[in-house]
């Protein structure tokens, strides 16, 4: 990975962090609280030392502990709820950008949800355990040297020396040699992935009598996965070794100071008076000097996660919101042209298409399966991107107009409701619309029955995908979403598909009455409703 | 490792136990090194606390005492428990991971096999993606407590070390100290899981349902586009997403408590130990009290690994129930020509039949059952003489060569996912068969041709493109027996038709025999021969 591009995801969940997760101030106000509740112990404990355990000296380590022990529980449930809400403002981001993405493959709607899903999820350690691990790594060495400056600055003057040498070893720990395990973390995804893979594909592998042969593979690729993690261990566990030297070098030279002070025997003269307790307190602050060091590394595993997870969230979230269409109305229907249009999907190369669709007419678009015509149907909203040539509605360009999705009513192929009732889902279809006229439409598409059938009628609940409804009554029902939107241009993606011929006949019956005040463009397979179409472009 | 070693009251135990006994050299390494490490750093603050009061006393004491004092043990001490302390952690991190990943290497390929050598309904479970994602979390779960092994006697180093140390003050200080020590333990074993738990399979279940919910929503983008439903669709989400938030923050919450009362014990500790031990030499005393300290600091890992003791204990019962292998079937082979008899028809070499009957009828399950990838019914199914059912599992295997429904194919490329059908088959071999199922005009259009990555499951191409990729690789297996599932399914008719009349010429051609299940007229032409399946489970 560029080491620019981890710089710059690191800013970008900092900027996160600062549009959506509230408030920063309680979280360093509790890391200093936590340093003066360590000082404050190490105080106590001198007390208790040199006072014979006096009972005021041991109330106040007992106070000391319990505003630790409650700092920590408020530290914790602080920075959970601060996650929680960088998640879900990030979460409501992705689900946008999703939605609003133009039509991809379906190995990016797989991503997508990933993305929506489990990347923001992986947000959650970062937020919750690596940033407060992080801020207090930041101030708490700073606080705790500050405290033992107040008994002895020269036992502070050293514990920060030792910082230089730390971020230096830290440094080049994490750095080119970090870059490199990176690089090689990458492809040690993979040949993880493979052992699920097969697992998933056990069926096919035991049809095919290949467990043997299978087995080893999964055995080859676990054994270099074992044997490149390890020679990326290597080098990532020289840091865990480095803070241990530190935070051992920490005491052992406050006690060596404070001790050969104490007995007079440094090389050179204190300009501090040592006395025990003064070094005592030092002594017994001097292991919190790294402590916070030790938990930021301890929650490192949350950070390459976090990282790992914006890196593939950022590009989703910074992508440019598409221009507003900005056509707002049409007067009666309109001729929709196609000139030299051309588009990719996926890897499939579509047109280039010229076509007329006559205003107020029934025009199909037919072609096998993979040739693109639901992504042509979308280019003529504006939905998949043209690779060149144009559309037009009604002379306009598309480029100029940003979209036609305003003007335009739309049935896929699998059509989509929003958790309500099944007559909300009908009004949601325009401003204006009420519940008889939804109704009314329900019944002329055909779902009387359906209607008849269901004891709540217009108020049967729906979910998203409409379950419960057979795949014909979705049909219909979309199909009435459609014609309640009262605009001129209707486009319909195998209206006619599942259904029987019966039932096709109705369906395409409908679809002529609904031309004549609008121009409706299909999609479609079905040979009788390219029969009934006036206009009909094929696609190879 | 043999699959047999999985047999076993707990396989994954068992397992394990073996591992451990082949790693016991780099464990017992690893395991002294994290108790050099604990016990130095207790040591290391212990004996720095001890250094500073006895040179505050012999500093007092005038010359005569500060010459006696012996600084130069202690000055020692330090360089060596500050040198153990970092080799000791670099050591038993590495040597740990070590053994651990050369362990788990065949933890993986142990539990495949073991998993392709059981009950067959299981694999069949397996291939959803939330099974195999609980598979793999649990495979996790044992590897991290592996990893974890030395942990434990880093710990007890601390513990001990800290305990001998803190008994030179005061054994009662000593008691104290572990008695708290234990607590933690217990506390983290007792409510970690009670506490974090049930929030974490509710939001299990919370992720499930976005992403089901984004699913629907983002397949219909026009739809949501022309009716303005985007913000609409995007709060009806956000549901989901405030049921996955507040089940997040149940668990943290959780361990926000946890966190709080293992410090409270960790406060009655030290506050017992100081009363107790500062009654007594104070060089003692303040060896006794920073001990304590870093004793409890070193037990950190004991106390996380009870914490997560109740989480393996659950995975390895995952894994044993998953993995527990049947013993291997009797690998005799079986003569090609056996006829197999379905619901009394017995079928003739190279006849074609179709099996039909209403949806729900049965009639993948049958494919499955003859497959082994279920248990076949009884009385329904027959090899030569004997019932398919009193064969060893997946016993007609060879004679079949499956293109199921849902096209599982292999995450790799073309040539790999084709291989499954025959191993040793050329690059012409391969192209035949993408021919006859229609696929070679698009995989010639693939940047590497058959050597094309087609990503997670073939997820890069389209779904009817895998399923033909499936019906290439079952073409290309040598078995008397083509078993085709809804070969057609998402083929316009140009395509359905060309595929049709060329698996009429293969079939010609091979004098293969093929069973199809359709509910499109195209393929059902094929076939001379019905059978009527009626076979409710």
């Amino acid at each position: 990975m560029n080491p620019n591009d981890v710089k710059a995801d690191r800013r970008y969940l900092a900027s996160l962090a600062r549009e959506s997760g509230g408030a920063a101030w309680p979280r360093p106000s509790l890391a200093l609280l936590d340093a003066a509740a360590a000082a404050g112990f190490a105080l106590a404990l001198t007390l208790v030392l040199t006072q014979r355990a006096p009972p005021l000296a041991l109330l106040g380590l007992t106070l000391a502990l319990v505003v630790r022990a409650l700092a920590g529980w408020g530290r914790a449930r602080l920075a959970a709820r601060r996650a929680l809400k960088v998640k879900s403002a990030v979460r409501a981001r992705v689900l946008r950008a999703a939605l609003r993405r133009r039509r991809g493959d379906e190995a990016a709607l797989g991503e997508t949800t990933a993305a929506a899903v489990d990347e923001v999820e992986a947000l959650g350690g970062y937020f919750s355990l690596y940033e407060p691990a992080q801020v207090e790594s930041r101030l708490t060495p700073i606080a705790i040297a500050a405290a033992v400056a107040c008994a002895s600055p020269i036992a502070a003057g050293l514990l920060l020396l030792t910082l230089a040498p730390f971020a230096f070893v830290m440094a080049v720990a994490g750095g080119a040699a970090g870059a490199a395990a990176g690089r090689q973390l990458e492809a040690l995804a993979r040949l993880s992935g493979q052992f699920v893979d097969r697992v998933r594909a056990l069926p096919v592998i035991l049809a095919f009598q290949a467990e043997a042969r299978e087995t080893e593979d999964v055995a080859e690729a676990a054994r270099e996965v074992s044997r490149r993690t390890l020679s990326v261990l290597r080098v990532a566990f020289i840091s865990s070794a480095a803070l241990e030297f530190f935070s051992a070098l920490a005491v052992a030279l406050v006690a060596v100071y404070a001790g050969f002070g104490l007995l007079g025997l440094l090389p050179f003269k204190t300009p501090e008076t040592l006395d025990f307790p003064r070094t005592f307190f030092a002594l017994a602050l001097a292991p919190e000097f790294y402590a916070p060091l030790r938990r930021l590394a301890g929650a490192y595993h949350e950070k390459q996660l976090g990282e790992a997870a914006v890196s593939r969230l950022r590009p989703l979230l910074e992508r440019q919101a598409e221009p507003a269409p900005a056509l707002s109305t049409l007067d009666g229907p309109p001729l929709v042209s196609l000139d030299g249009a051309a588009l990719t999907f996926g890897d499939v190369e579509i047109g280039p298409v010229d076509a007329l669709f006559p205003a107020g007419g029934l025009s199909a678009i037919v072609g096998p399966t993979g040739s693109g015509k639901t992504s042509l149907l979308a280019a003529i909203l504006g939905l998949t991107p043209l690779t060149s040539g144009t559309v037009r509605v009604n002379g306009l360009n598309l480029e100029d107009a940003g979209g036609f999705a305003d003007v335009a009513a739309w049935a896929g192929q699998s059509a989509v409701f929003l958790p309500g009732t099944l007559t909300d889902n009908l009004m949601a279809a325009a401003p204006g619309v009420t519940a008889d006229q939804a109704l009314d439409m329900a019944r002329r598409v055909g779902l009387g029955p359906a209607l008849d059938r269901r004891a709540q009628g217009g108020d049967t609940p729906l979910d998203e995908r409409g379950s419960g409804l057979s795949g014909g009554e979705r049909r219909r029902l979309a199909l009435a979403r459609a014609l309640l939107k009262p605009v001129p241009l209707l486009l319909l993606d195998e209206p006619t598909a599942d259904l029987d011929a019966a039932a096709e006949a109705e369906i395409i019956a409908l679809i002529l009455d609904a031309a004549g005040t609008r121009t409706i463009i299909v999609a479609t397979h079905a040979e009788v409703l390219a029969a009934a179409a006036q206009t009909v472009v094929r696609l190879a | 490792m043999s699959p047999k070693a999985l047999v076993s009251s707990s396989p994954v135990r068992a397992f394990l136990a073996v591992e451990v006994r082949r790693r016991r050299p780099e464990l017992i390494a690893a395991a002294l090194a994290g108790a050099v490490t604990a016990a130095s750093a207790t040591l290391l603050l212990g004996l720095s606390g001890w250094f500073l009061a006895g040179a505050a006393l012999a500093g007092a004491g005038g010359p005569a005492a500060i010459a006696a004092f012996n600084y130069l043990l202690p000055s020692a001490g330090f360089r060596a428990l500050a040198l153990g302390r970092t080799a000791g952690r670099y050591g038993e991190r590495l040597l740990g991971h070590q053994a651990a990943l050369k362990a788990l290497a065949e933890l993986r390929p142990a539990l495949f096999s073991g998993l392709a050598a059981g009950p067959p309904e299981r694999s069949l479970a397996l291939s959803s993606g939330e099974a195999s994602a609980r598979l793999v979390q649990d495979v996790a779960a044992v590897e991290t407590a592996f990893v974890r092994r030395s942990a434990p006697w880093g710990a007890m180093a601390a513990a001990g070390s800290g305990a001998a140390v803190i008994a030179l003050a005061s054994p009662a200080a000593a008691v104290a100290f572990l008695i708290g020590l234990a607590a933690q333990i217990l506390i983290g074993r007792g409510l970690a899981k009670r506490l974090t738990d049930e929030a974490g399979r509710d939001g299990l279940r919370a992720a499930g349902r976005l992403k089901d919910g984004l699913n629907a929503y983002a397949l219909a983008s026009a739809e949501l586009r022309c009716f303005d439903l985007v913000e609409p669709a995007v709060r009806a989400l956000m549901v989901h997403d405030a049921e996955l938030g507040r089940a997040g923050l149940r668990r943290d919450d959780g361990q926000a408590v946890l966190g709080l009362l293992q410090a409270a014990v960790t406060a009655v500790t030290v506050v017992m130990v100081a009363a107790l031990a500062a009654h007594g030499p104070m060089a003692l005393a303040a060896l006794a009290v920073l001990a304590t300290l870093a004793g409890l600091d070193g037990a950190a890992g004991l106390v996380a690994a009870a914490q997560q003791d109740g989480a393996y204990r659950e995975a390895v019962e995952r894994l044993d129930e998953a993995a527990a292998a049947t013993p291997a079937a009797d690998p005799r082979p079986i003569d090609r020509n056996t006829p197999i008899t379905l619901d009394g028809h017995r079928l003739a070499a190279g006849e074609r039949i179709a099996l039909v009957g209403p949806s729900g009828c049965g009639k993948t399950r049958t494919f499955e059952a003859l497959l082994g990838l279920r248990t076949a019914p009884a009385g329904r199914l027959r090899l030569g003489e004997t019932p398919l059912e009193s064969l060893p599992i997946g016993a007609a295997r060879p004679l079949l060569a499956h293109a199921p429904q849902d096209a599982r194919l292999l995450t790799g490329t073309v040539a790999e996912n084709l291989r499954l059908g025959r191993p040793d088959a050329d690059d012409d071999a391969f192209w035949a068969v993408l021919e006859d199922a229609q696929l070679a005009a698009r995989v010639r259009r693939l940047p590497e041709g058959l050597d094309s990555w087609i990503g997670d499951g073939g997820e890069q191409l389209s779904g009817g493109e895998r399923r033909r990729l499936s019906l290439a690789r079952a073409l290309l297996r040598d078995a008397p027996w083509l078993l085709l599932d809804e070969p057609t399914e998402g083929l316009d008719a140009h395509t359905e038709a060309a595929l049709v009349a060329a698996l009429d010429a293969r079939l010609t051609r091979t004098g293969q025999g093929a069973l199809i299940i359709s509910h499109r007229p195209a393929p059902l032409r094929l076939c001379g021969t019905t059978i009527d399946v009626d076979g409710r489970p």
